[in-house]
């Protein structure tokens, strides 16, 4: 049951630098993971670069050409897709160890060893692959554009995910909003089972997988990947306690790897093109190209493929034409998707787009949604927005984030105006800080991450309003328990 | 100063006087009996419960007004058995008695004077508002 | 629901999810695995791996504050008060549900531990009212406490200023649970244990965030035999009983350690009285009986001690009223009847709440009076071994045993509601061990699935047999552990006899086959709180014959099922009755005398497996009752043949010379003589033709079985809506 932890306690020294970030791991799209300081030997690659088109793994990201399977098989899916399946699931595993591909999900874990964690040999029970496509991180709008113009990618993914865990069956659980690209990955999938490419003996190989498709409710919370098992187990969707991990015990009550529809969709490539392939874009411990979602006040919005480890300006500068009324005119960017704490304009020049880099900038990853404000935003309401929509989606399990949200929701919606007293900036901080870690399931720290962005970088904005209040209305009615 | 009080004649004559008040010997017996103490005094009135009210200034304040209580209570008597009226000239709250006082309230609705009935069948004793703890059976009767 | 592959998944690598282990003789022992070291508090344990940190804090004696966390509940985690930091890990775990690891350095008392315990303490108070003061729960609330110990010393909630605190609606859920939501704190306890130990899935969670409530999906009664437990599982003062509300606080109680008789398991419970009156009864945990659960009837029946008493003697005057009499005058009518009466036609029954202690005395006196007719009420086969063999009317697997088992068959028995904790055990072994029923009667509903055999006793003659084609014979053949249930009702009927005998017949050629040698299948459940007691004094069971002769004078010590009617005795016959509560007994009598309820006095039980307990006096009997025993004593001088003892202790002394057992509290003997009572039966296998019946079908039938519980305003409104609920569409 406690086979992830116990397996990270248990390795030698040397490997634990790898990993590290495994200590609190797998939390889904949610989640991001505190690192130790990034690259301690760095080598190879300093920074990212453009790629060029040859090197894009989703070549119909636009929906410029046919989404359906001759199309794709044009574009080089499902192409030798039974040669992989018979070089056998260890060197899948393998591949993608040295491709250093980690989850497109938000938390970044190694992928390799994820599903090494499935070899384990079988005490009877199936294994199943759960694919996340519950994308409901504000911001983040990657995996639909794989599974509306793209679906064969994911398709035959999960069928070499599959193999290489030995399940017996994925279930892709896609947010119930995504209506159309749940229509077309459905018929992707039945054009598969017609051709053959999955179902009993897929494509030849011998190996029988089945590919289920769930539509969700509208829970943001059922992208946490317990809560999207008991979901797909047909239960309310709230996160488990781990451990045991659903490496262990899973969907219905059988091990199961849960991953994000990016990593599952380009894991095909990786093994066409070889592990090595993979691991020459970006830095160390951050290999791999990357779907960047950029929205907000820039002039194209747009999702892009680019090299993780990409400059974060070069990225807005090349593909989104820049931040309205330029450069300058930028306040601040949530780099990671909406649960990622902001990083101010000072941050913004110089950070690297990818894991570590974001850390040590005190944000995080997350799903490479980058969320561009200008100067005409008003940050606390913006912030405010966002504690509302965690608030409004905390599943209620458990205390601190059923309490503790909607308590920071209060605060922080009484902080747009200023009518609040200065001392509870220090409280606010130390309620996001009595959540963080102490929920179920990483929607807690996601909800406390974007308040902690807020206050370490924008407290004077805050004490400012404030006085302005007072100035106007007279002291806040808040200073009175003070 | 008279020779009579030099040779203590006026108690006895007191003492004949009280005899003579009460009743003779026999009455004056029976006087000391009810109530240990013999007296002689004016009297000053009756209630209309039969209480008879004497005063004498020979005796010193504080014993010089008393009652004698009407013979049908015997020994039962009561310093309740006292109204409200007479009680007043008793403890020298008024030197005027009560029949004499025409500044006393009459009204038809003052209800009569009624003794403490405290250690008596008549006694008033406050009944429990609170119910039973234990609600008993109560068989049925037979047709 | 619960018994899905997800929990026989959790079994597979969590023992610690499993349900906790009381002292088990029975319990599935593969060798012990190895136990490890791990540090509370640098305090070092030794533990089993797949214990969880607050388990193993438990051992070294450090305890962790919880919420959610019960030890017979699953664990949910959702409270987060349990949070302990492990040494080496970022985060504060929650260590009611995180399993200790080899060599784990846990803090409970450490900054990071105090703060988040603080930290989610002040979250659980921002939405709670604070009404302590008007609360029900309050001094014995464990948020009141837990906050005192664990939480801040101050409020930062500067929001009541503006938008105030969360307020929910209440809920209505029966007579019997007052609901106040508001101040519930989502520990989803009523939930978990509604769901996995009543089987009602009718509790659940609606809406997420903070406005997630706890409730029945609809307007619903929460129609359990065990819901009362509910309130005692609630943290807080959200879950409070109703016919309590607003009674009294837990520190002006008195607690009295008792046992319930109104099921024949003999629940140990604990009696609160003040002022002279019983206010509450609470379940006392007892592994071995009732862990720490109580049925409703045993909880809430006590208000039934209080209406319909008998408080004074009474006689029937010229005209054939019962009238309030002195003792002396009832004890002497009494003794004159016994003194006239001939010996042959006296006759003592006793009712389902006699105690040990008044059932020998009335036998010693009514055998000094030259009658050998001493019966119960209810109804034991005399042919074959009868009741010369303590096996044939126990249970003998003992219930706690029963969890154990694999496998489980009833027999005419609706324990869910004759025996509402053995169900619940049943239901547990159920649940965790996967353990199968079947059953032998009508449909009825057990809270569990089981395999339905039918409902004729020609099935039992088969399966004893072996001749069945039936699945559950296969089932019954192969089991390791069987449980054979007999319903003591199914014995009263003509064919009884032959029903026992196949049961025997049954049970013990299954244990014969066993391997486990010490485990024993055959169990009778009686139905009554008295019957072993009486059995094993030596009281007949049943009244029949005797009354066919037609007594002179019948001696009912509390006997009100009805067995013994006015019609069915000589005209001039004289009915004494000694009792306490006014019903059939009592309204039929000539003679009453007013005796003590099981609260009001030290008396023995026997409960359905032998086990020997004793009530402890809470209250003095109301007026002029007074203990039973000491009655009957008074009689036997009267009528001139005084019974040898003077004190409660005597009266012990003359029940152990009777059986040992009688008066080794707390403990059950082992039977034996299984086999010389299969060849006494032998005999006695007859075809058998008829149906199998149970008399408590629904659950509104549960509620008023007995005197005290006839006489209890709340059961009345407990079947009232029950039958209301059961007119609703939900």
């Amino acid at each position: 049951m406690a086979g992830v932890l116990a397996r990270v306690i248990q390795r030698t020294k040397p490997q634990l630098g790898i990993i590290g970030p495994l200590v609190s791991v797998g939390n889904g799209n949610v989640a991001v993971v505190r690192f130790q300081s990034a690259d301690a030997a760095p080598k190879g690659k300093q920074c990212g670069a453009p790629i060029s088109d040859c090197d894009r793994i989703f070549t119909n990201l636009y929906g410029r050409h046919d989404w359906r399977l001759k199309a794709a098989m044009a574009r080089g899916d499902w192409y030798m897709t039974k040669e992989i399946l018979l070089k056998g699931n260890d060197w899948i595993v393998n591949e993608l160890k040295v491709s250093g591909l980690r989850g497109r999900g938000g938390a970044g874990f190694p992928t390799g060893m994820k599903w090494s964690f499935m070899q384990k040999p079988s005490d009877g029970r199936p294994k199943y692959l759960v694919v996340n496509a519950d994308e409901g991180e504000p911001g983040t709008c990657k995996d639909r554009e794989i599974m509306r113009h793209d679906p064969h990618k994911l398709v035959e993914g999960c069928l070499i995910a599959g193999r290489a865990i030995g399940a017996i069956a994925a279930y892709i659980y896609i947010r119930g909003e995504f209506y159309n690209e749940a229509s077309n990955l459905q018929v992707a999938i039945a054009e598969a089972y017609q051709a053959g490419l999955i179902g009993k003996n897929a494509c030849g190989s011998g190996y029988d997988f089945d590919v289920y498709v769930h539509r969700g409710a509208g829970a943001y919370i059922c992208g946490e990947e317990t809560a999207l098992i008991e979901s797909i187990e047909g239960k309310q969707g709230k996160p488990r306690l781990k451990p045991p991990f659903p490496a262990d015990i899973g969907l219905f009550g059988c091990p199961t790897t849960v991953n994000n529809v990016e990593t599952i969709s380009v894991s095909p490539t990786i093994c066409r093109r070889g592990g090595a392939w993979f691991a020459s874009f970006g830095r160390l411990r951050n290999h791999g190209t990357k779907l960047y979602n950029i929205s907000g006040h820039v002039n194209t919005p747009c999702t892009v493929e680019e090299e993780m480890s990409i400059p974060l300006k070069e990225l807005i500068e090349r593909h989104a034409g820049g931040v309205i009324g330029g450069w300058d005119n930028l306040l601040a960017i949530i780099p990671g998707g909406s649960s990622t704490p902001l990083i101010p304009k000072s941050v913004c020049e110089t950070v690297l787009m990818d894991f570590d880099a974001l850390v040590a900038a005190q944000s995080a990853f997350g799903t490479a949604a980058i969320i561009v404000m200008d100067k005409s935003t008003d940050i606390v309401k913006a912030i405010a927005r966002l504690i509302m929509f965690y608030k409004h989606e905390s599943c209620g399990q458990c205390t601190p984030c059923r309490e503790g949200v909607s308590w920071m929701n209060k605060i922080i919606y009484r902080m747009i105006d200023g009518n609040a007293s200065p001392k509870e900036i220090d409280m606010l901080w130390e309620i996001s800080k009595q959540i963080e870690g102490h929920t179920i399931c990483a929607l807690g720290d996601g909800a406390a991450w974007p308040i902690q962005g807020l206050i370490r970088h924008f407290r004077p904005e805050l004490e400012r309003r404030m006085a302005a209040y007072a100035c106007a209305c007279g002291p806040s009615k808040a200073e009175r328990l003070y | 100063m008279s020779l009579g009080k030099i040779l203590a004649l006026d108690k006895l004559t007191n003492f004949f006087n009280a005899l003579r008040q009460n009743g003779g010997i026999k009455g004056s017996l029976y006087k000391l009996y009810r109530q240990d103490e013999l007296k002689d005094g004016k009297l000053v009135g009756e209630d209309k419960y039969g209480n008879k009210y004497y005063e004498n200034a020979r005796y010193f304040y504080g014993r010089n007004r008393w009652v004698e209580y009407n013979d049908k209570v015997y020994l039962n008597y009561d310093g309740s058995q006292v109204p409200a009226e007479w009680f007043g000239w008793l403890h020298y709250k008024t030197d005027l008695p009560p029949h004499q006082d025409p500044s006393r309230p009459k009204y038809k609705w003052m209800a009569d004077f009624t003794e403490n009935m405290s250690g008596t069948t008549g006694q008033y004793v406050p009944y429990s508002t609170t119910r039973s703890k234990v609600e008993p059976w109560v068989p049925k009767k037979a047709a | 629901m619960l018994r899905q592959p997800l929990t026989r998944a959790l079994k597979l690598s969590s023992p610690a999810r499993a349900a906790p282990l009381a002292a088990r003789t029975f319990a599935a022992q593969p060798p012990a695995p190895e136990k490890f070291e791990v540090f509370i508090d640098d305090k070092p344990v030794q533990v089993e791996p797949g214990t969880t940190i607050l388990q193993a804090a438990a051992l070294v004696g450090v305890e962790i504050p919880r919420f959610c966390y019960h030890e017979r509940l699953a664990v949910a985690g959702n409270c987060r008060m349990c949070l302990v930091e492990i040494e080496k890990s970022p985060k504060p775990a929650a260590a009611c549900a995180m399993p200790v690891m080899k060599g784990m350095r846990v803090k409970t008392n450490s900054d990071l531990t105090k703060k988040a315990r603080e930290g989610v303490m002040e979250f659980l108070l921002v939405n709670h009212p604070l009404d302590c003061p008007i609360c029900d729960q309050g001094g014995e609330c464990d948020l009141q406490d837990q906050s005192m110990a664990f939480g801040s010393d101050r409020s930062r909630f500067t929001d009541i200023h503006f938008s105030g605190k969360r307020a929910v609606e209440d809920k209505d859920v029966g007579p019997l649970i007052k609901t106040i939501m508001t101040r519930c704190i989502h520990c989803t306890r009523c939930i978990r244990f509604a769901s996995e130990v009543a089987g009602v899935d009718d509790f659940g969670t609606t809406g997420r965030g903070t406005d997630m409530q706890v409730g029945t999906y609809v307007e619903k009664m929460f129609l359990s035999e065990l819901s009362g437990n509910i309130i005692d599982l609630c943290p807080v003062g959200a879950l409070t009983s109703k016919p309590y509300s607003f009674a009294a606080r837990p520190w002006e109680t008195r607690r009295i350690d008792s046992v319930d008789v109104l099921d024949p398991l003999g629940s140990n419970i604990v009696v609160a009285t003040r002022t002279n009156e019983v206010l509450r009864i609470l379940p006392r945990t007892n592994e071995e009986i009732n862990e720490e659960w109580l049925s409703d009837k045993s909880r809430f029946a006590c208000d039934g001690l209080k209406r319909q008493r008998l408080v004074t003697p009474m006689m029937k005057d010229s005209r054939g009223n019962l009238t309030p009499v002195e003792w002396e005058d009832a004890m002497v009518a009494a003794a004159r009847a016994l003194q006239d009466c001939p010996p042959g036609k006296l006759l003592a029954v006793a009712g389902d709440l006699a105690d040990a202690e008044s059932l020998v005395a009335l036998k010693d006196l009514v055998n000094r009076l030259g009658s050998e007719n001493t019966c119960t009420e209810q109804y034991f086969p005399l042919e074959g071994a009868g009741i010369d063999l303590r096996s044939s009317y126990l249970c003998n697997t003992k219930i706690a045993n029963v969890e154990e088992s694999d496998f489980v068959l009833l027999i005419g028995a609706n324990t869910r509601f004759e025996a509402p904790l053995l169900n619940a055990r049943i239901r547990k072994a159920y649940i965790h061990k996967d353990t199968d029923v079947a059953f032998i009667g009508p449909k009825v509903d057990l809270t569990y699935d089981y395999t339905h055999v039918g409902d004729s006793a020609s099935i039992l003659k088969d399966l004893a047999s072996g001749t069945s084609s039936h699945e559950v014979m296969k089932r019954l053949e192969s089991a390791k552990r069987p449980v054979v249930i007999l319903g003591a009702d199914q014995l009263k009927t003509p064919e009884g006899a032959a029903i026992l005998a196949y049961t025997q017949e049954l049970a013990l050629r299954l244990q014969d086959k066993l391997e486990d040698k010490s485990w024993k299948v055959l169990n009778v459940l009686q139905r009554t709180a008295s019957q072993v007691a009486a059995l094993d004094i030596g009281y007949k069971p049943g009244v029949g014959p005797v009354l066919q002769d037609g007594p002179k004078v019948v001696y009912l010590l509390g006997a009100d099922s009805g067995v013994v009617s006015r019609d069915q005795l000589p005209k001039d016959a004289v009915v004494i009755y000694q009792g306490h509560h006014g019903d059939v007994g009592a309204a039929m009598a000539d003679i009453v005398l007013p005796g003590a309820a099981y609260t009001e006095k030290r008396a023995t039980y026997v409960n359905a497996e032998g086990r020997a307990q004793q009530t402890l006096a809470a209250v003095s009997p109301p007026g002029k009752a007074r203990d039973d025993w000491k009655i009957i004593r008074a009689l036997s001088e009267i009528v001139g043949e005084r019974l040898p003892y003077d004190s409660l202790d005597e009266v012990r002394d003359r029940l152990s010379q009777i059986s040992p057992a009688l008066v080794t509290y707390g403990n059950v003997e082992d039977n034996n003589y299984f086999a010389q009572a299969r060849a006494l039966a032998q005999s006695l296998q007859k075809p058998v033709s008829g149906k199998v019946d149970v008399q408590l079908k629904q659950l509104e039938d549960f509620f008023m079985t007995d005197t005290i519980s006839r006489a209890s305003p709340t059961m009345a409104k407990c079947v009232q809506a029950v039958l209301k609920q059961k007119q609703s569409k939900y």
